[in-house]
């Protein structure tokens, strides 16, 4: 949902108390998940065999959290392109600093903590402040954290340290460590964007800027805010890789820049800003992981992988797509976006149908 | 404070440059070195992977072998075609005499090549095919024998299953002429009675360690029996091996190319693995010195070498030892190459730089 200032729009119908109807994003997503576990248990049992499930849950836990991370940038209208540069930071900081010593790897984890702030903050002065475009603020950041990764790697891949890959690739209660770290950081985002007053402010102003500054609201701190969450995030990405992947490449972040985006919108996040849907981009995440497996698994030539791919995301957006005319109270009267402010009661429930 | 700093540089190149000539001097010189001073250039399309940088480094060592070379330099792409054929230009522009090409951009580089071997100089593109032809568009191409990896793979894999097996073939990005040449020399070498359980012509792993891991978790999950991992780049699959172990399920026999990091891996897990037996050939950073054999010998007056295609040996067979048993050096980074002529400390050098 986008609401501009200057056009009254008609509401949908008032909620009864009680009969909340659930998010249409977090309907279509679920239901294409469900969708494709039972085409996989039909067509492909083994992409949902345990042991498949187990191999493949932490790279949909990062390609999770990196989801997260460029949802809030695009609640706020945003686009953050630095996702390859940042997470590969965080890769290279967690194995060449330490090189291969665990005594060395909380101070790494520190730096590349750092770092990440340090790139966020400059990524939301860019944006948020000096109103430079997005898109192209943080395609320039992400060569500038390149410029930072070929500083501290040369481009060369370095065996991880035995302790991050306990951390990161390790397992507890048969479930990879990696998809805990994912949901304690959905639960955080979650909770933060939707049950805490900075929360509410955050997707207000996402919704509609103009007006949120004619409140009161402090528009620019949140939106620099945004960037500087989504380092960090990136940042947790990174580490996680790095203890997956036994000897990650210095570019490990490259590949997850489309799908961060991908998840985004599928996830039901409009990419004009507004509200965020944390809970159906994460199963966005595990959809699209899903997916690939699914696209391995059948065993086809890598041509008709790729096909069945972008055709399965392409029906996805297309749900979004064509929706049907919205259903409008006879006689109800237009309101402004004015009228929909942050704190009220109504707006503080995730489930209300855009 | 500039200017102590300056010297300093300059009393360490001096201290550099003596170091050698003196170790040259006490080389004998080879039969490719001629008399005629020449100076020499590597253009590297892509240079920032370990195993450029050792290639790199690998370069510079033969080059210095032959005191005839006067100056030799060195300019890294970075993946850039643009970038790329402007190093081409400059490099002949600033009157080097020889250039030997890692050109990764394939044809595109061609005209620049072309150019520049018209304008007089000696060109030795090497590795990657890039068109045209020798003593019309370039001095002489140095191809390397992907098709006799393939074979050397498929003699072992017949020699530790005479009655045939399921196949695993990876390789990086979809249709490359590498993975496809391989998986010609492996046919060439086994009969029907092997059978490659991935989809033709080979699983795409763009050499990504974490795509070879999904990739391989899903052939885990479909293929309950895989008796050969064949890949052809050894390194990527450290991260994905462990993946068995979520199957209960043992690594099975790899042939693949080596890496420091893979044999230390070997190591670590061949006894809880039983089936886990390991074959490498040479990862060939050494094709990078025929083609400086190449250059040198044209543009000094050398003898030319016998050779125009590197054949990479084979390196390690944890089944018979021959010719080396697997090799591991954990002082020392994973991403170096044991196979190598590069002394293992000096590619540690050239990594960690």
């Amino acid at each position: 949902m986008n609401l501009t200032a200057d056009k009254p729009i008609a509401i949908p119908v008032p909620l009864r108390p009680g009969a909340l109807p659930l998010a249409r994003g977090f309907v279509t997503i679920v239901v294409s998940t469900l969708a494709l576990l039972v085409v996989c248990a039909l067509v492909t049992p083994s992409a949902i065999a345990p042991g498949a499930l187990a191999g493949s849950l932490p790279f949909a836990a990062v390609l999770a959290i990196v989801g997260l991370a460029q949802m809030l940038v695009v609640q706020q209208g945003g686009f953050d392109l630095s996702v390859a540069g940042g997470v590969s930071l965080a890769v290279v900081i967690a194995t060449h600093v330490p090189a291969g010593e665990n005594a060395a790897l909380p101070g790494a984890i520190l730096m590349a903590l750092g770092c990440a702030l340090a790139a966020g903050v400059l990524n939301g002065i860019l944006v948020g402040v000096l109103r430079l475009n997005a898109i192209v603020a943080t395609i320039g950041m992400n060569a500038l954290i390149y410029g930072g990764v070929f500083a501290v790697s040369g481009g060369v891949p370095r065996t991880t340290t035995s302790l991050l890959a306990a951390i990161a690739g390790g397992e507890t209660f048969g479930i990879a460590n990696a998809v805990w770290f994912a949901l304690a950081i959905l639960i955080v985002v979650c909770f933060v964007l939707k049950k805490t007053v900075i929360g509410r402010r955050f997707e207000a102003i996402g919704a509609n800027p103009r007006a949120a500054r004619a409140v009161g609201l402090r528009v620019r701190l949140h939106q620099t805010m945004a960037y500087v969450c989504a380092q960090i995030l990136y940042c947790i990405a990174g580490l996680l890789i790095a203890g997956i992947t036994r000897e990650p490449t210095a570019f490990q972040g490259d590949p997850l820049l489309l799908p961060s985006v991908a998840v985004v919108v599928l996830g039901g996040t409009s990419l004009l800003g507004g509200r965020g849907f944390p809970i159906s981009t994460a199963i966005a995440a595990f959809f699209l992981n899903q997916l690939s497996q699914f696209a391995l698994a059948i065993g086809v030539p890598y041509s008709a992988q790729t096909i069945i791919q972008a055709f399965a995301l392409g029906l996805g957006i297309a749900v979004y797509s064509l929706r049907r005319p919205r259903r409008v109270t006879k006689g109800a009267e237009p309101i402004k976006p004015f009228e929909k402010q942050p704190d009220t009661e109504e707006n503080k429930n995730e489930a209300i149908v855009p | 404070m500039k200017r102590l700093f300056r010297s300093g540089v300059m009393a360490l190149t001096a201290a550099a440059v003596a170091l050698a000539f003196s170790s040259t001097a006490r080389a004998e010189v080879p039969s490719w070195c001629g008399p005629k001073k020449a100076t020499l250039a590597l253009l590297d399309g892509f240079g920032g992977n370990s195993w450029r940088l050792v290639t790199a480094a690998s370069g510079k060592q033969e080059a210095s072998l032959c005191p005839s070379i006067t100056r030799f330099e060195y300019a890294d792409g970075q993946g850039n075609t643009q970038k790329a054929i402007s190093d081409i230009k400059s490099m002949a522009a600033r009157g080097i005499d020889a250039l030997v090409v890692f050109g990764d951009a394939g044809p595109a580089v061609l005209p620049a090549l072309t150019e520049v071997y018209k304008a007089g100089k000696v060109v030795v593109p090497y590795r990657v095919d890039v068109g045209g032809k020798a003593g019309r568009n370039y001095t002489v191409f140095i191809g390397s024998s992907f098709k006799n990896d393939g074979e050397n793979w498929g003699k072992w894999i017949k020699a530790i299953l005479p009655n045939g097996g399921n196949l695993l073939f990876l390789s990086g990005p979809a249709g490359n002429s590498q993975g496809l040449d391989e998986l010609a020399g492996l046919k060439s070498v086994l009969d029907d009675k092997y059978k490659f359980l991935n989809p033709a012509p080979f699983d795409v792993t763009n050499w990504d360690p974490s795509l070879t891991q999904q990739v391989l978790t899903a052939e885990i999950a479909k293929n309950p029996k895989i008796d050969v991992i064949v890949s052809d780049f050894g390194p990527s699959l450290v991260g994905a091996l462990p993946v068995f172990k979520k199957f209960n399920r043992s690594i099975p026999a790899l042939a693949t190319s080596d890496g420091n990091s893979l044999g230390c891996f070997w190591i670590d897990n061949h006894k809880e693995n039983p089936d886990f037996k390991l074959f490498t050939v040479a990862t060939g950073n050494d094709n990078v010195r025929l083609a400086i054999d190449w250059a040198v010998a044209e543009v000094t007056g050398g003898k030319l070498p016998s050779e125009q295609i590197f054949k990479a040996p084979v390196f390690e067979n944890s089944v018979t030892g021959q010719p080396h048993p697997v090799q591991c050096r954990r002082d020392l980074p994973g991403a170096i190459y044991l196979s190598a002529k590069l002394s293992p400390e000096e590619q540690a050098k050239a990594v960690n730089k």
